[in-house]
C-alpha cells in the first residue's frame, strides 16, 4: 500500500459517499484496525456519524469488524484497502452482466451495486419498480438471478448467526462455503404484493439472507479476456478460441484464483520440511479439449488444426500454456505466472516506448534477455551509440524501471580504488509496483481533475440542468413551442461553448480512467500470480 | 670460427621444436666449451636468429621462424627493434602506448620518437578505438585492425553509424513482415504458417544484399546483430532450431497500447513531483490541459 493508493482510495470513496465516510475511511486506512472510539477521537465526528459512515462501509463489505484480542465485547474494525479500487470497476460490471444476460441482468447487477449488498426479495422489488424493462414479468428476474448465483456472479454474505442466549454482543457469521452459491427461494406472490403495496419487504422470508456482487468472479472473466486478447493478437482468432476452452475445461478441476508457486512449511519426525505446491494449473488433456470443441465449436478450421493451435500456442514465447506429459494424446497445464510475467513485461515495455522512446525499449529488452550486462555491453547488444545508450540507460534507473547491482571485487586492500562491476538488471516486481504507483497516482490526477472541472462550471452546469428540466415541465404541460424556445435561448451561444468544451473534457477524463484501470487491473493480476503479496483476492471472501 | 659455432647452436636449436634448454645443447654440442657457447648464442641472440624464453628455472632456446623474421631494416637499433616487437606481439588487436613503456622499459620522450620514427618508415601504425576515442592503439602496418578495435561495419572512422543501422533494422523488419504477410496468404494451417514466416540469417543477408543498401560489405554475423536489434525492439522472435540455428519471425504486440499512456500522466516526466500541493498538480498541469482541449 502506498501513500498514492491511498490518496486515491480517499478520493474515491469521497466521490461515492462522501466527505463523512471518506474521513473514516483515511483513519481506518493509515492503520490495522481501530475501535469506534478510536475513530471517533481520531476523525472528531460525532459517534452517530462514525456509526453511520461504518455501516455503510460494511453494507459495502469495505470493513470488517472483529472482537478485539483483548477485549472480546469490544468489535475492531478494519479497512478491505483492496477492495476498493473495485467500486471503480461497477460500469465494468455491469457491462458484463448486460452481454452475459442482457438488461434484466443488468438492472439486477445495479441494483445490487447501488445497495451494496441487499435480500433476494428486495433486490426484485427495486428491479420490478425502478427498472427500464417493467414489461418482464418478476420470473423472468427470478429465473435470471438464479441464473447469476449457479454462476457465481451473485455470493451469498455469510449468514449471521442467531442465538438464543446472547452472551456475545459482536455478531457472529456462519461462513460453510458449500452454502454460498445456493439459489434462495423468492416467493413471486410476494413480490406482486408488495408491487402492489398490499405487504412490505419486511414480510419476506429471506430476509437473513443478504447476497452481493462476486467481484472475484467478474474479475476471473477479465483476466480471462486479457489472457484470449493476447492469444488472438499474437497468435490469430482460431488460437484465441482454442486457448477460451482451454481455459473453460481447466476451471473444472482448478481453482481460478490459486496462488502460483508457494511453499509450506510442515513438519516431518521434528525437521523442516519445505514443500512445493504446484506451480501451475492441473493438466488438461488433449482428449478433453477436443471434446469439448467438437461439441460447442463450429469452428471447422479450429477442429481441423487443432493440435497444431495447441502446440502453437505451447510453443510461443507468451508461454501460456506447457506441456508436461502425453496421457490422454498430451497433458497441459496452463501457467498463469509465466503468462502474466509475459503480459506485465509486454505493458512495461510499451511504457517505456512511450515515455522514453523505442531505444529505450530496446535497451530494457536488452536487459530482460540477458539478466545481468554491463552498461559497455549494452550499448554493443542493443547498436545503440554510448552516449546515447548511457542517457537512456541512466534515465531508466533513474525512474526506477531498471535497477542495478553492482558485484565488488575482493580484495583491492586500502590503496587505489575499490574495483566494481556495475550490472544492470530488472527487479521485476519493484518496476510494477512503482508503474502500480504511477496509475494509482494518474488515476488519483484524473478524479481531481474532473472533479475541479465540474465545481469550477458548477454554475454553468447547474443553470443547464435547471434550464432542462423546467424546459421538460413545459412540454408537459404543453406550452407553445415558441415560449418554450425563447427560455432555451436565455442560455447563450457562449455559455453553450464552454459547457460543451466542459462536457468533453469530463468526457475524455472518465474513459481515461477506465482504459487507466484496464492497466492497473494487468499489473495487480502480475502481483496475484508471481508475488506474494496480498492483492485482496481470496476464496469467498 | 664465432659464426660457424652459431650456426651450429642454431642447427641444434632448430632441431628441438619446443626450444632446447642448456642441457639439450650440452648433449648434443658435449666437446663445446661453455664460454664459446654464450659468444655463439649471444650472436644469435643479436641476429635476431633465436629468442630466450623463461621456463620456470631454465632458460629455453628457440629458433625464430625465418619467414617471420622482423622486416625491420639493419639499420635499425636495439630499442627501435624492442620497441617492434612489443608492437608486433599485440597482434591486430594493437598495443596501447602505456603498455608499449611499461614493457620496454623505456622514458616517454624516447618512446614516442621511436614511435614516430616507425611510422614515418611504414612498419607500425597507429589505429584509434572505437571504444575510447582517445585512446590510440599501435600494430604492424601491413596488419588489418580487428572488428573490436574499429567495430566492424557500423563504425565510420570513430564515429557510430546510427542511420545505417536504423535502415538497415527498419528493412530487416519489412522483410520479416513481408514473408509473414505472404505466409499468411496460404492457408495451409497454424503451424505451416508459423514456419514459412520464419527466416534465416542467410534468407535476410540475401536480401540485404540484394537490395543493395550497403556499400560496405556485411556478413551474416553482422546481419544477426541487426536482427536482434530487430528482436530487442519486439518487433520480431528469435526462434531456436533442432540444429542449433536460430530463425527470425515478425510478432505482433501481445497487448495494445495500456491505458496508463493513453492519459499525459503515464509519459509525464514529473510526475514524480506531482502531488496535491506545490507547482506540479494535476489542477494546473500544462499536460493535462493540451490532453484535454
Amino acid at each position: 500500500m502506498s501513500a498514492d493508493y491511498a490518496d486515491l482510495c480517499s478520493a474515491l470513496l469521497e466521490q461515492c459517499f462522501g466527505k463523512v465516510v471518506q474521513a473514516v475511511a483515511d483513519c481506518l486506512f493509515s492503520a490495522n484496525t481501530r475501535t469506534l472510539s478510536q475513530i471517533v477521537s481520531s476523525t472528531k465526528l460525532s459517534r452517530k456519524e462514525v456509526t453511520l459512515a461504518l455501516a455503510v462501509l460494511i453494507k459495502f463489505r469495505l470493513v470488517n469488524f472483529e472482537p478485539s484480542m483483548i477485549n472480546a465485547y469490544l468489535p475492531e474494525y478494519s479497512l478491505k484497502r483492496e477492495d476498493i479500487i473495485c467500486l471503480l470497476r461497477y460500469s465494468r460490471y455491469i457491462h458484463l452482466v448486460q452481454s452475459k444476460y442482457g438488461s434484466i441482468g443488468a438492472s439486477i447487477a445495479e441494483e445490487l451495486l447501488n445497495s451494496g449488498s441487499d435480500t433476494a426479495t428486495s433486490i426484485l422489488v427495486k428491479c420490478l419498480t425502478n427498472g427500464e424493462n417493467k414489461s418482464e414479468t418478476a420470473e423472468n428476474y427470478r429465473d435470471i438471478f438464479h441464473k447469476m448465483i449457479t454462476d457465481h456472479y451473485i455470493i451469498k454474505t455469510p449468514e449471521l448467526i442467531t442465538n438464543e442466549d446472547q452472551d456475545e454482543l459482536i455478531p457472529k457469521f456462519l461462513t460453510t462455503e458449500c452454502d454460498f452459491f445456493v439459489p434462495p427461494i423468492i416467493d413471486l406472490q410476494l413480490l406482486t404484493k408488495i408491487q402492489s403495496g398490499e405487504a412490505s419487504v419486511e414480510n419476506a422470508q429471506d430476509s437473513a439472507m443478504v447476497w452481493n456482487l462476486n467481484y472475484d468472479r467478474f474479475h476471473q472473466e477479465f483476466r480471462d479476456d486479457v489472457m484470449k486478447l493476447a492469444v488472438e493478437r499474437k497468435l490469430g482468432e482460431n488460437a484465441a478460441e482454442c486457448f477460451r476452452f482451454i481455459l473453460k475445461i481447466m476451471y473444472n478441476t482448478t481453482d481460478p484464483w490459486q496462488r502460483v508457486s508457494f511453499l509450506t512449511y510442515i513438519f516431518v519426525h521434528k525437521r523442516l520440511m519445505i514443500v512445493a505446491l504446484q506451480r501451475a494449473s492441473n493438466q488438461v488433456t488433449f482428449g478433453e479439449i477436443k471434446q469439448a470443441i467438437e461439441k460447442k465449436s463450429k469452428n471447422l478450421d479450429l477442429m481441423k488444426h487443432l493440435d497444431q493451435y495447441i502446440a502453437l500456442i505451447t510453443d510461443d514465447s507468451l508461454g501460456f500454456l506447457r506441456k508436461v506429459g502425453d496421457m490422454g494424446g498430451g497433458q497441459y497445464v496452463v501457467d498463469m505466472e509465466r503468462a502474466f510475467e509475459s503480459l506485465a513485461f509486454a505493458c512495461v515495455e510499451s511504457v517505456i516506448t512511450e515515455r522514453f522512446g523505442s531505444k529505450a525499449a530496446r535497451i530494457f529488452r536488452v536487459i530482460r534477455f540477458k539478466k545481468f550486462i554491463e552498461q559497455e555491453d549494452l550499448q554493443k547488444e542493443a547498436m545503440i551509440p554510448a552516449k546515447e545508450a548511457k542517457s537512456l540507460a541512466y534515465n531508466l534507473f533513474q525512474e526506477q524501471f531498471i535497477h542495478v547491482r553492482v558485484i565488488k571485487k575482493a580484495g583491492g586492500g586500502g590503496s587505489g580504488p575499490a574495483k566494481a562491476f556495475y550490472l544492470f538488471q530488472i527487479k521485476t516486481k519493484d518496476t510494477v509496483r512503482m508503474l502500480l504507483d504511477v496509475c494509482y497516482k494518474a488515476l488519483y490526477n484524473i478524479i481531481r481533475r474532473s472533479n475541479y472541472e465540474k465545481s469550477e462550471h458548477k454554475g454553468l452546469i447547474e443553470k443547464s440542468q435547471r434550464l432542462d428540466s423546467i424546459v421538460e415541465t413545459m412540454k408537459e404541460r404543453g406550452e407553445s413551442e415558441d415560449y418554450i424556445a425563447e427560455i432555451v435561448e436565455t442560455f447563450t451561444p457562449p455559455e453553450c461553448e464552454i459547457l460543451n468544451k466542459v462536457k468533453h473534457r469530463i468526457k475524455t477524463l472518465s474513459k481515461a480512467e477506465l482504459t487507466l484501470d484496464d492497466t492497473i487491473f494487468l499489473l495487480q493480476m502480475y502481483q496475484h500470480h508471481c508475488t506474494m503479496l496480498p492483492t485482496g483476492i481470496q476464496k469467498f471472501k | 670460427m664465432a659464426a660457424e659455432i652459431a650456426q651450429l647452436l642454431l642447427s641444434v636449436i632448430q632441431g628441438i621444436p619446443g626450444g632446447a634448454t642448456n642441457d639439450d645443447l650440452n648433449k648434443a654440442l658435449s666437446d663445446m666449451p661453455a664460454a664459446t657457447r654464450v659468444e655463439g648464442l649471444n650472436i644469435l641472440l643479436q641476429q635476431g636468429g633465436i629468442e630466450v624464453l623463461k621456463k620456470g628455472e631454465k632458460l629455453i632456446y628457440r629458433a625464430k621462424d625465418p619467414q617471420k623474421k622482423s622486416a625491420l631494416p639493419k639499420d635499425a637499433d636495439n630499442e627501435e627493434k624492442v620497441v617492434y616487437s612489443i608492437v608486433e606481439e599485440g597482434g591486430n588487436k594493437g598495443i596501447w602506448i602505456r603498455d608499449i613503456r611499461i614493457k620496454s622499459n623505456l622514458n616517454m620522450t624516447q618512446l614516442n620518437k621511436i614511435l614516430k620514427n616507425l611510422e614515418t618508415k611504414k612498419l607500425i601504425k597507429a589505429v584509434k578505438s572505437v571504444n575510447a576515442s582517445k585512446k590510440k592503439v599501435y600494430m604492424l602496418y601491413n596488419l588489418e585492425a580487428d572488428r573490436s578495435v574499429t567495430g566492424g561495419a557500423w563504425y565510420q572512422d570513430q564515429d557510430f553509424e546510427v542511420e545505417f543501422v536504423d535502415v538497415l533494422n527498419q528493412q530487416c523488419l519489412r522483410f520479416l513482415q513481408m514473408k509473414r504477410e505472404t505466409a499468411e496468404k496460404k492457408r495451409d494451417g497454424p503451424l505451416a504458417f508459423k514456419q514459412m514466416s520464419c527466416c534465416s540469417v542467410k534468407d535476410v543477408h540475401k536480401f540485404i544484399s540484394d537490395l543493395g543498401i550497403s556499400k560496405v560489405n556485411l556478413d551474416e554475423d553482422d546481419l544477426e546483430t541487426i536482427l536482434k536489434t530487430v528482436v530487442y525492439d519486439g518487433n520480431a522472435e528469435r526462434i531456436l532450431q533442432s540444429d542449433g540455428a536460430y530463425v527470425y519471425r515478425a510478432v505482433n504486440m501481445p497487448l495494445p497500447a495500456p491505458g496508463l499512456v493513453q492519459m499525459p500522466c503515464g509519459i509525464c516526466p514529473v510526475i514524480k513531483n506531482c502531488s496535491d500541493c506545490g507547482d506540479v498538480t494535476a489542477i494546473n498541469c500544462q499536460y493535462m490541459k493540451d490532453w484535454l482541449d
